[in-house]
C-alpha cells in the first residue's frame, strides 16, 4: 500500500508504457518515436517548469497561454517590420516578464486572487495579440529562415544515427534551471516557505510580496519562450497559438504533485507529468483514436491520478 | 425544568487534564456565573454543554433524569442556547431573516416565503424581552453590536416547540458599550423570569457580583468554590482564581548586569495602541500583561515594524529605530516568537532544519544565493542541543513533532542570529509542564548573556516569576507599569480590574 501511495503516478506511466510498447510494438519504443515525443512536449514542459515556480507558493497563472501566443505574435510582427532575429526575441521575452510581472503585482501587491486577476489578463493577452497582429497569421517570407530553422536542427549524434532536436535541448536546459532556482537556491527554499505558511514566513522576515511578484514575472518568461518554440517549429505566429498549453501545463504540474511527499510541486515530478501527457497523446494518436476520444481520456487519466493521490493521503 | 447537574465531569487532552470530577449543579432562574483564570477550564465545559466536546467521563441529569449530549444538535433539542462574543450575524441580511437563520423559514403554498409571518414571529420575539427599539425589517449591518446581541438572544425564543432552558454567556460585555451592557442585563433579568438557567463567564468582577446570583470558580480544572454571590467579595474570587502562588517554580535571577539601554519607547502610539512607554535594560525582562486583547499583540507589531508608528518614538541600541516589516527587525538582531506556533510560526510541511532557519536563509547562504547545507545542519544541531530538541534528525518533519518541541524548534530560530532583543508573545501557551521549565530557564540563561526580553502572558504566575517590570495594559493602552518587587497575581488581577471612573 505504502509502495502504491509514494510510486503511484510512477507505476502508471510505466503501465501506459508498456501498454503502448505491446500494441505498438514496431513504432512505439523507437529512438525516432522518443525523439519525436521530446520534441512534441517541449513547448509544453518549457510552460509546466516555470509554472511550477509559482504553483510552489500556493498561487498559479492562467495567462500563460495568451502569453505564449503574445509573444510569438511580437516578435514575428517584428521580424515582418524588417527587424533583425534578436531583437525580435528580446521585445518577445521582455513582454513575457512584463506581462507576468502584471500578474504578479495584480496578485501581491493589489491582493486580488491568482484565479481572478490572471483570468482577467488572460484576456488582455489575447486581446493584445489579436490587435498587434490584425487578427492574421504571420507566416511565409516575414519568417526569417534562419529563426525557424532552429526548430528544425538538432544536435546530430553520428555514431547513433540520431538526431537531438534543438527544442528538446532547450527543454531540459530550462528544467536545469528551473530545479536550480527551486531546489539549490535560498530564493527557492523561500518560494516553499510562502506556501507552507505565508504568514509565518512574512513574520521570520521573509519579503513575501517581493517573492511573489518576481515568481510570477518568471512564470510570464517561461511562456514567453514557449510562444517564440512554437513560432519557430511551424514558422509561423498566430494569435491563437497557445492556448491549448495553460490546462495541460496546470494539469502536468498536478500530476506531479501527486509524486512529491508532502503534495507539494516539484519540477522533476512536473517533468513526469509532461511525460505522461506527451507519451498518452502520442500513443494514442498512433493508435488512431479520435482525437475527442484521446482528449476524454487524458481528461479522465490526470482526474484519476490526483483523486487517487488525495484519497490516499487523506487516509494518512 | 427545575435544574441542570453535571456530575463527575472530566476532560483531558493528551494527557493534560482540563477538567477533572467536576460538579455543577444549575437552577432555573438563576444567573450562574462561571470565573477562572485562563487554562481553568471553562471552554471545555461550554463545549461540552454545547455537544462539541465529548468528555471522558460526566452524567448530566435535568430533574433528576439522565440526558446524553452526543453532538451539537442534542444540545439543541434540550433548549441549550450559546452567545459567544463573535455573533455569526450575517450582516447583510435582515434582523428578522437573521433570527430565522437556524430555524425554517414559515412558507406559504409551500414555496413562497411567508414573510409577513418571518416579521411577525421576530418582533413577538424581541417584545417577549421588551426589545422595542430594534425595526425587524432594517439589515443587521446598521445594528450596534450590543443590538445584534440582543437580535441573537430573541433569536432563541423563535422556535415554539423547544423553549430555551439553558443560555451560556460566554463574555458578551468584551465588545459592548456601557450603555449596550445596560440593555444586556436588562434582557438577562426578563429571561430569568422566564424560569430559564443563565450560565455567565466574564473576566469582568463587577458586573460578575452585580447581576449573579451564584458563582462557581475553576482552577486548573477543578472546582474550588460554588457560592451565592451576596456572601462573596472581589478579593474572595480572585483569590480562589489564583490559588496559592507557583513562583516558586521559576529558575532565580542572578546578579544584575549594566544598565546599557537595548530598547526605548517613549509615547509609542500606532493606529491600535495608545501611550506606550518603557526601557529595557540589558539582561533585563519586561513581562506585558492584561486582559485577552488589551494590546499585547499590537506592542510586538509595532516593535516588527508591521504596525507603523503615529506618534512617538522607538530608538533600539542608542539609535533611531524605525522598522519597515519583519525582515527589518530580523536583520537588526529583534527576534520574534509568535504566539499561535501553526498558524504563525512554523510550516509545518517542512523539516525541523528549514524551520529553523527560516529567517536565517540569507546569513546561511553561500554566494548570497545558493544554499549551504553543512552550515544550516550545522547550525541546527547546535541550537537543537541549546533548546533540549528532542527529535530525529535534521529532516524530520515538523508536525511530527509534540507541541512543547514545536515550541523549542521556534525558540531555536529566534536565537540563531544572537538576538540584543527577543520578543516572546504566549512563549509556553500549549506546552507541558518539563518543556515550559526547559523555555524558562533560556530565558534567564538569554537575559543572562545581556539579551532584553519582552514576555508576554495571560498566565499571571510566569509573569511573576521571570519579569524584572511588568506592563499592564488595559483597553488598548499602557495602565500601569511596576517594578516585580513583591507583586502578586492578586495585584495584577486587581489592576486588570480595576474601572477607570466613568
Amino acid at each position: 500500500m505504502n509502495i502504491i501511495k509514494k510510486y503511484g503516478t510512477l507505476i502508471g506511466f510505466l503501465s501506459i508504457i508498456i501498454f503502448f510498447t505491446i500494441n505498438l510494438p514496431t513504432t512505439f519504443l523507437t529512438a525516432n518515436n522518443l525523439i519525436n515525443i521530446s520534441q512534441q512536449i517541449s513547448m509544453l514542459a518549457v510552460v509546466a517548469f516555470t509554472m511550477t515556480i509559482v504553483m510552489v507558493m500556493n498561487d498559479f497563472d492562467l495567462s500563460v497561454g495568451s502569453m505564449a501566443s503574445l509573444s510569438g505574435i511580437v516578435a514575428a510582427v517584428l521580424f515582418s517590420m524588417g527587424y533583425p532575429i534578436w531583437i525580435g526575441i528580446i521585445a518577445a521575452l521582455l513582454v513575457g516578464i512584463i506581462g507576468g510581472l502584471f500578474n504578479g503585482f495584480l496578485v501581491s501587491i493589489i491582493g486580488i486572487l491568482p484565479f481572478v486577476a490572471t483570468l482577467g489578463t488572460l484576456t488582455m493577452f489575447s486581446g493584445f495579440a489579436f490587435l498587434v497582429s490584425g487578427g492574421k497569421t504571420i507566416f511565409g517570407r516575414d519568417i526569417p529562415t534562419e529563426f525557424s530553422s532552429f526548430a528544425r536542427s538538432g544536435l546530430e549524434i553520428t555514431s547513433l544515427d540520431i538526431k537531438i532536436p534543438f527544442l528538446s535541448i532547450l527543454a531540459l536546459f530550462i528544467l536545469l534551471i528551473v530545479w536550480f532556482i527551486l531546489e539549490q537556491t535560498i530564493y527557492g527554499r523561500r518560494l516553499y516557505a510562502i506556501g507552507g505558511n505565508a504568514e509565518a514566513s512574512f513574520l521570520a522576515g521573509i519579503k513575501v510580496k517581493q517573492l511573489r511578484l518576481s515568481a510570477f514575472a518568471l512564470t510570464g518568461l517561461g511562456a514567453a519562450i514557449a510562444g517564440l518554440m512554437y513560432s519557430s517549429r511551424v514558422a509561423s505566429s498566430n494569435p491563437t497559438q497557445g492556448s491549448g498549453l495553460m490546462l495541460e501545463a496546470i494539469a502536468a504540474v498536478f500530476l506531479g504533485m501527486t509524486m512529491s511527499e508532502e503534495g507539494e510541486p516539484r519540477v522533476l515530478f512536473t517533468l513526469l507529468g509532461v511525460l505522461i501527457l506527451g507519451v498518452l497523446d502520442n500513443g494514442l494518436t498512433q493508435m488512431n483514436v479520435d482525437s475527442y476520444i484521446r482528449e476524454i481520456l487524458i481528461g479522465f487519466i490526470v482526474i484519476l491520478a490526483v483523486a487517487f493521490s488525495s484519497i490516499t493521503k487523506r487516509r494518512n | 425544568m427545575q435544574k441542570l447537574e453535571l456530575l463527575n465531569l472530566s476532560k483531558s487532552f493528551s494527557g493534560f487534564k482540563a477538567l477533572s470530577d467536576v460538579n455543577i449543579e444549575l437552577l432555573s432562574g438563576e444567573t450562574h456565573a462561571l470565573m477562572g483564570e485562563n487554562g481553568a477550564g471553562k471552554t471545555t465545559l461550554i463545549k461540552v454543554l454545547a455537544g462539541i466536546l465529548k468528555p471522558d467521563q460526566m452524567m448530566m441529569k435535568i430533574d433528576s433524569n439522565i440526558q446524553k449530549v452526543n453532538s451539537a444538535i442534542d444540545s439543541k433539542n434540550l433548549g441549550f442556547n450559546f452567545i459567544h462574543q463573535e455573533l455569526n450575524i450575517v450582516s447583510y441580511l435582515s434582523v428578522a431573516e437573521n433570527m430565522f437563520l437556524s430555524h425554517p423559514y414559515p412558507m406559504r403554498y409551500c414555496a413562497l416565503i411567508n414573510w409577513n409571518k418571518i416579521y411577525k414571529l421576530s418582533k413577538n420575539a424581541l417584545k417577549e424581552l421588551d426589545i422595542t427599539h430594534i425595526n425587524v425589517e432594517d439589515k443587521c449591518s446598521s445594528l450596534s453590536t450590543g443590538d445584534q446581541m440582543l437580535v441573537k438572544i430573541a433569536s432563541c425564543l423563535i422556535k415554539t416547540e423547544i423553549s430555551p432552558t439553558l443560555y451560556v454567556f460566554d463574555e458578551p460585555t468584551a465588545a459592548l458599550t456601557i450603555q449596550e451592557s445596560e440593555k444586556l442585563f436588562k434582557v438577562i433579568s426578563n429571561l430569568k423570569k422566564k424560569n430559564a438557567i443563565i450560565l455567565y463567564v466574564s473576566h469582568r468582577m463587577n458586573e460578575i457580583l452585580e447581576i449573579s446570583d451564584r458563582v462557581t470558580v475553576l482552577r486548573d480544572g477543578l472546582k474550588v468554590l460554588t457560592e451565592e454571590s451576596s456572601k462573596l467579595s472581589k478579593e474572595k474570587i480572585i483569590r480562589s482564581m489564583v490559588g496559592k502562588d507557583l513562583s516558586d517554580n521559576f529558575p532565580k535571577k542572578t546578579g544584575k548586569l549594566n544598565n546599557k539601554v537595548i530598547i526605548d519607547v517613549s509615547n509609542g502610539h500606532t493606529k491600535s495602541i495608545k501611550n506606550i512607554n518603557f526601557k529595557i535594560n540589558e539582561g533585563e525582562v519586561l513581562g506585558i500583561t492584561g486582559l485577552a486583547n488589551s494590546g499585547q499583540k499590537e506592542i510586538f507589531n509595532m516593535l516588527m515594524g508591521i504596525d507603523n508608528l503615529v506618534k512617538g518614538k522607538l530608538n533600539f541600541l542608542n539609535k533611531i529605530y524605525k522598522p519597515n516589516g519583519p525582515k527589518d527587525a530580523w536583520g537588526k538582531l529583534i527576534s520574534f516568537v509568535p504566539r499561535e506556533r501553526r498558524r504563525d510560526a512554523l510550516i509545518l510541511k517542512m523539516s525541523v532544519k528549514l524551520n529553523t532557519t527560516l529567517p536565517h536563509y540569507g546569513k546561511l547562504s553561500k554566494f548570497f544565493f545558493l544554499t549551504n547545507k553543512n552550515k544550516e545542519n550545522n547550525i541546527t544541531n547546535d541550537l537543537s542541543k541549546k533548546v533540549q530538541l528532542k527529535y530525529k534528525n535534521n529532516n524530520q518533519s515538523i508536525y511530527q513533532l509534540s507541541g512543547g518541541n514545536q515550541q523549542k524548534v521556534v525558540f531555536g530560530r529566534a536565537l540563531a542570529s544572537n538576538p540584543k532583543l527577543l520578543l516572546l508573545d504566549e512563549p509556553t501557551r500549549g506546552v507541558d509542564v518539563g518543556a515550559k521549565l526547559d523555555i524558562y530557564k533560556l530565558i534567564r540563561e538569554l537575559a543572562q548573556n545581556g539579551c532584553g526580553i519582552i514576555l508576554n502572558s495571560t498566565d499571571l504566575s510566569e509573569i511573576i516569576g521571570m519579569s524584572d517590570r511588568i506592563l499592564v495594559l488595559k483597553n488598548h493602552e499602557q495602565f500601569n507599569i511596576v517594578e516585580n518587587l513583591d507583586v502578586t497575581t492578586q495585584d495584577l488581577l486587581s489592576n486588570f480590574y480595576e474601572e477607570k471612573n466613568i
